[in-house]
């Protein structure tokens, strides 16, 4: 497996996008190189390209399936400001990575995969086995809410 | 209806575009990004994406988790050897499965590297020999080379006849008989060694009805027997033994093939 198919550092971090919770991504990650390591001694280790992230992603759907569901509200959406960089630089990895935790699935997996600046889009349509209109409408729904949760903190900005 | 299709596919493009222009993947994504390059939405969405990114890449590591990364031939594939390939289960058995049909595909063309015509009717008549007793055959003591006269008188057989080499054996019985393809087939019982002598027909063309000859005598084996076999007038003449052709060897004169 090429060093970018098993880059461990950016698979914790896409745990932790993916759970929001840096105990239960640390789990994650354990389990699945534990489980890859059990499968390597055996010479079974898949030969699919990034199985790593795509085990890692049921896993942390899996673990996210008892935990509290956010309410299906209608979440506002605020046009992308020329500002939106240094908006983002005020804020601390860690929320990030819970708010990207608290979207639903699949945007979630696509904006967790997409936020690594690991993957181009044909390899994180086939981790997370989405269509293109899907990741695209994932992401630029994305965008726009995260813009307005943005503004939301920083108020005074203007709103759409 | 096509131009539709088309913007929303580059709109779609555009909204997935890299962070980084390095996973610029197809030449589809290339164009899409570079007829947008320079517009103010997408500037914002990539100043937008990238500042994203970068806060990504401050995610913080626990050291727990950090002790992976110093493992991480632990969950590499292991590197094919020539021993692992020749260990895998499946080349194994592929392996194995080859050697048994090549050593059939061998046995095969060996045993039928001495064929001639009649072979096969020699053969059978080996496994005859091996299940025949003296007793189903008519008494007869005499020397071989007189039979011939009494299968043309009795039977009807012409050129019925037994080479020189084996004419002055003493004969204890024989018997003519048909076989599953109602050739006549003569059995003759020697005395000596358990030997026994078989006549029949020589094989034919199918079209033309001429006989398949051959020169010299013809080894076949079968079930432990042994049989020279040599034909003269349209008819073949073995003689059979149980051993080895060494033991036939010494009362052959002529080719031996």
């Amino acid at each position: 497996m090429s060093d970018r198919k098993q880059n461990l550092p950016q698979l914790y971090r896409f745990c932790f996008l993916m759970l929001g919770d840096s105990r239960k991504a640390q789990e994650v990650f354990n389990t699945t190189l534990r489980e890859a390591a059990v499968r390597a001694a055996q010479g079974e280790l898949p030969r699919e390209p990034f199985w790593l992230f795509r085990e890692a992603r049921w896993r942390c759907l899996e673990a996210s399936k008892t935990d509290l569901q956010p309410e299906s509200l209608e979440i506002e959406e605020h046009d992308i400001a020329p500002l939106s960089a240094s908006q983002i630089r005020q804020l601390e990895p860690a929320q990030l990575a819970i708010w990207i935790s608290a979207a639903p699935d699949p945007q979630r997996t696509a904006l967790a995969l997409f936020y690594l600046d690991e993957f181009d889009y044909l390899e994180i349509l086939d981790i997370a086995e989405l269509k293109l209109s899907t990741l695209s409408r994932c992401l630029s729904q994305g965008r726009r809410q995260l813009q307005a949760w943005l503004d939301a903190k920083h108020d005074g900005a203007p709103k759409v | 209806m096509r131009t539709l299709r088309i913007l929303r596919r580059r709109r779609a493009l555009l909204n997935c575009a890299p962070i980084n222009h390095d996973h610029l993947a197809d030449r589809s994504m290339r164009a899409a990004v570079s007829r947008e390059n320079g517009s103010e939405e997408f500037v914002n969405q990539q100043n937008f994406d990238r500042a994203v990114a970068e806060l990504v890449r401050l995610l913080p590591i626990p050291p727990e988790s950090a002790e992976w990364f110093l493992e991480k031939d632990a969950v590499r594939r292991p590197k094919w050897t020539w021993k692992r390939i020749v260990l895998n289960p499946a080349v194994l058995a592929i392996s194995i499965a080859l050697l048994v049909i090549a050593g059939v595909f061998t046995f095969q063309v060996l045993s039928r590297l001495n064929d001639f015509p009649g072979s096969a009717t020699a053969r059978k008549l080996l496994s005859v020999a091996g299940s025949t007793r003296s007793v189903m055959l008519d008494p007869v003591s005499s020397e071989a080379g007189t039979l011939s006269d009494l299968f043309f008188m009795k039977h009807g057989l012409e050129h019925y006849d037994v080479p020189e080499e084996f004419a002055d054996f003493r004969t204890i019985g024989c018997r003519v008989f048909d076989d599953e393809e109602s050739r006549r087939i003569a059995q003759i019982w020697i005395a000596d060694k358990q030997m026994q002598f078989f006549l029949f027909p020589a094989e034919r063309d199918i079209k033309t009805g001429a006989v398949l000859g051959f020169p010299g005598w013809r080894y076949v084996r079968q079930e432990g027997w042994v049989g020279a076999v040599t034909e003269h007038n349209g008819v073949c003449f073995m003689a059979a033994l149980r051993g080895r052709e060494k033991d036939l060897e010494p009362y052959l004169s002529g080719p031996k093939q």
